[in-house]
Order: C-alpha cells, then sequence, then structure tokens
C-alpha cells in the first residue's frame, strides 16, 4: 500500500472519528440539557471529508461492485476487454462528475458560501469534494494507459 | 418529443446492458441517468445536475449514518462479536438436535443487529459456525445453508445498508424504516428455525445433539456478549423510541464500539487502520451506487415512466394481491442476475408508484423490497451468500449447496407472501411507538 494511500486512510479515519465524537457529544448533551450548537453543521464536514475519500480510494483498490455473472465467464482476453470498458466508462462519469462539480463551484466561489450558525466554509469543501474526484479519475486514467501499453 | 416513457424504457434497457457487460453499478446507472438527462434537458442541466447529486449526497446528514454504522460493525470484527456471539448461542442451545443450527440462526441475527450486511454476516459467522457444525457430525448441505440463509438477517435486521440506501432514494424515515423492519427480522429468522425443526425432525441424522454444556460456561459465554447486546438494544431501541435519530445511533454505536475494544484491548493501531480501511472503502463503493442511483431516479422522473407502468398495471385492473405477487415475481427473477443493491436502486423509481398505487406504504415497500433482495442473495445460480459460503467451506460444491438452501427458500416465499398479506407485519410497530 502506497504512502500516500495511508495518508488518505488515515485522514479518512479522522474524519469518521470526528463524525463520531460530534453526533455522540450532541446526543448526550442534549439529554444533559447543554445542546451542542451546530453539531449537525460539522458532522455534514466530516462525512464529506470521509465519503469524498471513501469514493477515491474505493477507485483506487477497485472495490467498486459490478456484476460479474457474464463477465467471469469470458476467456481472459474478454475479461481484460471488460475490465478496459468498465475503467472507460468510469473515468467518463467521474469526469462527468467533476465538470459539474466544478462547474458549481466556480458560480458560487465569489459568494463565499458559508454553514448558518457556524460559518462551515462550503466553497472549501466542495474544493476537496472536487479534488478528491480529480484524483479518482487520474487513477483511472493511469489504469487504463497502463492497460493500453501492456 | 423524447421525454417519453420509451426513452426511460431504451434507458432501462441500455442500463441492463451495461450491467451485464460488467460495467461498475454505479457508474452504469449514472452514465445512463446523464445520458438520458442529456439528450432531454440538454447537457449543461445534465451536467450541473450530477454536481448538485454529488454534493448532496456527500453532505447528507442522513446518508452520514452509512458510513458510522460500518465503522461499528469494523471495530466489532476486530473483537471476534461473531465467534462471541455464536458460541454464546451455541452453549445455550448446542445440545439439542439441529441446536448449532439454531444458533446458527440466531449468531447471524446478533451479527447482522451489529454491521448490517448480509455477505459479511454470512462470511464472519460461517467462519466461526461451519468448523463447528463440521466437528459435530452435521450434514454438510444444512450447516451450509443454514448459515447461507441466516446470513441475509444481515441485511433486514437493523440497522440495514440497504435500508438506509433505501431511505435516502425513496425519501423515507430511516428510522421508521429501522423501526418497521423489527418484526419481519424476527419473524424471518423464526421462519428458518422452523425449517431446521422440520428438517431434523424428518431426518434425524442430519444434525446429532451434543453435550450439553455447564451453567457455569454458559454464564461466562454471556458475559463476553452482554456489552455487545447491551449496545445493539441501545443503539436499535434508541432509535425506536425517539431517544436519538439514525446517524446519531450510528454515532452512539460506533462510540460504543471504540469502547468495547479498548476495554478488551484490541484497539490497537493496526484493529484501528484496518476498520479505517474496510469503513472507506465499503462507504465509497455505496456512495458511488447511490450518485448514479439519484442521476438514474431523476432521468426516470423525467421520461414519465414510472407513471406509464403505473398507469398500465391499473389498466389491468388486477387488485393488490395479484399486483404485489407480480411486482415479487419481478424482484425475484431480476434479483437472479443482478447485485441485489443494483435490483433496489434500479426498480424504486420503478415500482414505488405501483405498489403506492396499490394502497401500499413505500415504508412497507422498502421492507418488501429488502426481504426480496434476500432471496435473491439464496437464489442458484447468482445467490452471492451460496458462494461466499462456498468459498468460506472450501471443499463443498455449489450445487451441493444449492439443493441444501431450497427448504430455506421455500420459507422465504412463504415469508413473503405473510409481508403481503398481513401489512400490519411491517406496519404496526412504526405506528404503535409514532416513530
Amino acid at each position: 500500500m502506497s504512502r500516500s494511500l495511508k495518508a488518505a486512510i488515515w485522514l479518512g479515519g479522522v474524519a469518521l472519528l470526528a463524525a463520531t465524537a460530534i453526533d455522540t457529544l450532541a446526543v448526550i448533551g442534549r439529554h444533559l440539557g447543554i445542546p451542542v450548537t451546530g453539531s449537525i453543521e460539522l458532522m455534514q464536514a466530516a462525512v464529506l471529508v470521509s465519503g469524498a475519500l471513501g469514493l477515491t480510494i474505493a477507485t483506487i483498490v477497485q472495490s467498486h461492485a459490478r456484476v460479474r455473472l457474464f463477465v467471469d465467464r469470458l476467456s481472459p482476453a474478454g475479461q481484460a476487454i471488460a475490465d478496459k470498458v468498465s475503467d472507460t466508462l468510469s473515468l467518463i462519469f467521474f469526469l462527468a462528475l467533476l465538470i459539474g462539480s466544478a462547474w458549481i463551484s466556480i458560480d458560487l466561489w465569489d459568494a463565499h458560501e458559508k454553514s448558518e450558525i457556524l460559518g462551515v466554509p462550503w466553497r472549501l469543501l466542495r474544493l476537496f469534494a472536487n479534488a478528491c474526484l480529480i484524483v479518482a479519475a487520474a487513477s483511472l486514467a493511469v489504469r487504463i494507459a497502463r492497460k493500453v501499453q501492456s | 418529443m423524447i421525454d417519453t416513457a420509451g426513452t426511460g424504457l431504451v434507458g432501462i434497457v441500455v442500463l441492463f446492458a451495461l450491467l451485464l457487460a460488467g460495467a461498475r453499478i454505479g457508474t452504469a446507472l449514472g452514465l445512463v441517468g446523464l445520458g438520458g438527462l442529456v439528450l432531454i434537458l440538454g447537457p449543461e442541466a445534465a451536467l450541473i445536475k450530477g454536481g448538485v447529486v454529488v454534493v448532496d449526497t456527500l453532505t447528507r446528514y442522513e446518508l452520514g449514518t452509512l458510513p458510522l454504522f460500518l465503522f461499528m460493525a469494523h471495530i466489532f470484527f476486530s473483537v471476534d462479536a461473531s465467534r462471541d456471539l455464536f458460541d454464546a448461542a451455541a452453549k445455550l442451545v448446542g445440545h439439542r438436535r439441529g441446536g448449532l443450527a439454531y444458533a446458527s440462526i440466531a449468531g447471524c441475527g446478533g451479527f447482522g443487529a451489529i454491521n448490517g450486511s448480509s455477505l459479511a454476516t454470512t462470511a464472519t459467522v460461517g467462519l466461526v459456525a461451519y468448523p463447528e457444525m463440521k466437528r459435530r457430525g452435521y450434514d454438510d448441505r444444512l450447516s451450509t445453508a443454514t448459515i447461507a440463509a441466516g446470513g441475509t438477517l444481515g441485511q433486514m435486521i437493523p440497522p440495514s445498508g440497504a435500508l438506509i440506501v433505501f431511505g435516502i432514494i425513496a425519501e423515507q424515515s430511516i428510522g421508521r424504516l429501522f423501526t418497521a423492519a423489527i418484526i419481519p427480522g424476527i419473524t424471518q429468522a423464526l421462519i428458518y428455525a422452523v425449517v431446521v425443526f422440520v428438517l431434523v425432525r424428518l431426518r434425524p441424522q442430519l444434525a446429532p445433539p451434543g453435550e450439553r454444556a455447564e451453567w457455569k460456561d454458559r454464564w461466562r459465554a454471556l458475559g463476553r456478549i452482554w456489552q455487545i447486546v447491551a449496545l445493539v438494544l441501545l443503539v436499535i431501541g434508541g432509535i425506536a423510541l425517539g431517544w436519538f435519530s439514525p446517524p446519531e445511533a450510528a454515532a452512539i454505536g460506533a462510540s460504543g464500539a471504540l469502547l468495547i475494544a479498548a476495554l478488551r484491548r484490541k484497539l490497537t493501531r493496526e484493529n484501528l487502520f484496518n476498520a479505517f480501511h474496510e469503513t472507506l472503502r465499503t462507504t465509497g463503493l455505496i456512495y458511488l451506487i447511490v450518485i448514479g442511483a439519484l442521476i438514474f431516479s431523476a432521468f426516470v422522473g423525467v421520461t414519465g415512466l414510472a407513471e406509464a407502468a403505473g398507469n398500465l398495471v391499473e389498466g389491468m385492473g388486477t387488485g393488490t394481491f395479484v399486483t404485489l405477487l407480480l411486482v415479487a415475481l419481478l424482484l425475484l427473477i431480476l434479483g437472479t442476475v443482478l447485485d441485489g443493491l443494483a435490483l433496489m436502486l434500479l426498480m424504486t423509481p420503478i415500482l414505488l408508484p405501483i405498489v403506492e398505487g396499490t394502497g401500499m406504504t413505500a415504508i412497507w415497500f422498502g421492507i418488501f423490497l429488502v426481504r426480496a433482495m434476500e432471496v435473491g442473495f439464496l437464489t442458484p445460480p447468482l445467490g452471492i451468500n451460496l458462494y461466499v459460503m462456498q468459498g468460506v467451506t472450501k471443499d463443498i460444491s455449489i450445487s451441493s449447496i444449492f439443493r441444501g438452501v431450497l427448504p430455506f427458500l421455500a420459507g422465504d416465499f412463504f415469508h413473503l407472501v405473510l409481508i403481503i398479506l398481513f401489512p400490519a407485519m411491517v406496519l404496526w410497530l412504526p405506528q404503535m411507538l409514532g416513530t
């Protein structure tokens, strides 16, 4: 496992721990009569970080779900072609998502979008999600290029 | 006019072709959805829709339930929760004829309550229960089929990953879905136990009785699981009684799992890293499918396909029971070739309006759909739980496992018919608790 992948997993893990802690404290606080203001906004930020990293990690380690009923019955050469087609379709999809997400980010950049209670900067979170989409798309592109070369 | 039901139908055919050609499920759903939206609304609107869905999905508070429940499950993997749960059940009923089969079902139910995945439940309980059943002389077909069938409880007993995803797609309360799943989950486990009871009554040699464990051993085994059971009851009960929302329950569950792992000195750096890795990997896998499904759902909505299908069914005048039976049949047929999650996400936008047209609610349909998905996990030739079980045993032919699971499939069909005939099995508890 590469260092950068390990770092992404630790970062995603910290986001998971943060989400766990935020909502646990919110529940305890509510039942003790000490409400934790803005916990949902913090939770949303933590979930975005872990979810975006999850999308990227699942793409890098190739664990996205596929129906393999027919693919597994193909010859090795047929399976290699099916894998290439699958990677190419995924690359197109990730790029389409990236274009759409980046489009919205650019449109809203100057609006300095912030959450209502705590002022969580949404534009930075959008930027983070876009960066994760770029890494996922890049990993697919590299994989396709390697397969074409071999 | 391109925004017609016919366009939607073509989209579904293309989707099937892509899925069967081995495209990733989320990619296939999303690309067909985006392609359709490009044709109907134009490229700009389609791309922006895709971008909106990505960020909306990633920041959706309710969907935060999923990674945290997964995190809880992966922490529990590291403390050998499946072994402890099976061991406790085996100590209590293992001496009876078929006792280890009952213990497997109970172990699957218990483990299903902490992980929410059929495959994970089958694999982990299978690794613990199968060798013990083999050692005690249980018939291979009975043991593999019991664990494969019991594993499907992971999908139904709350917290269930499939129900969380359904709640997001169908815009339904996840807490209400979890509460609605409690009685179907329990009755499903009871039906499996009845199947085992009948099988061992008819052919006693399938499952010889074992030695009765002493009470001190039973208490010791129960002592190892009380913390897990208490946490699960707190999580499920807390949602059902409205003490906290599903995302909060997931956070409480994850905190409790971390605490239990720490108390057992299993919260090592390695275990924590593995739990992070598996949680993020599975989260990413599901998020891609959800993103694709939401885009596909928007496309289906624009074409009016669901409305046209609803009108068609209404025009047939088949009545509620026959319509629901046909829906079940369609799901079961598609379930033999499609992955469970793909089946749910593909069919929900189309079938939900039809089912609602018969007077049933979306909550009922969610439970019914997950139940039909579970049957798909057991139905040859795709029945993925059967292959997982073969992977666990390594030395048993898949055809043998196929034959063994038939009585459990019969039980599943009976249970599905019960859910159609008695919707109160699903709807009574959430109504009573007001979730």
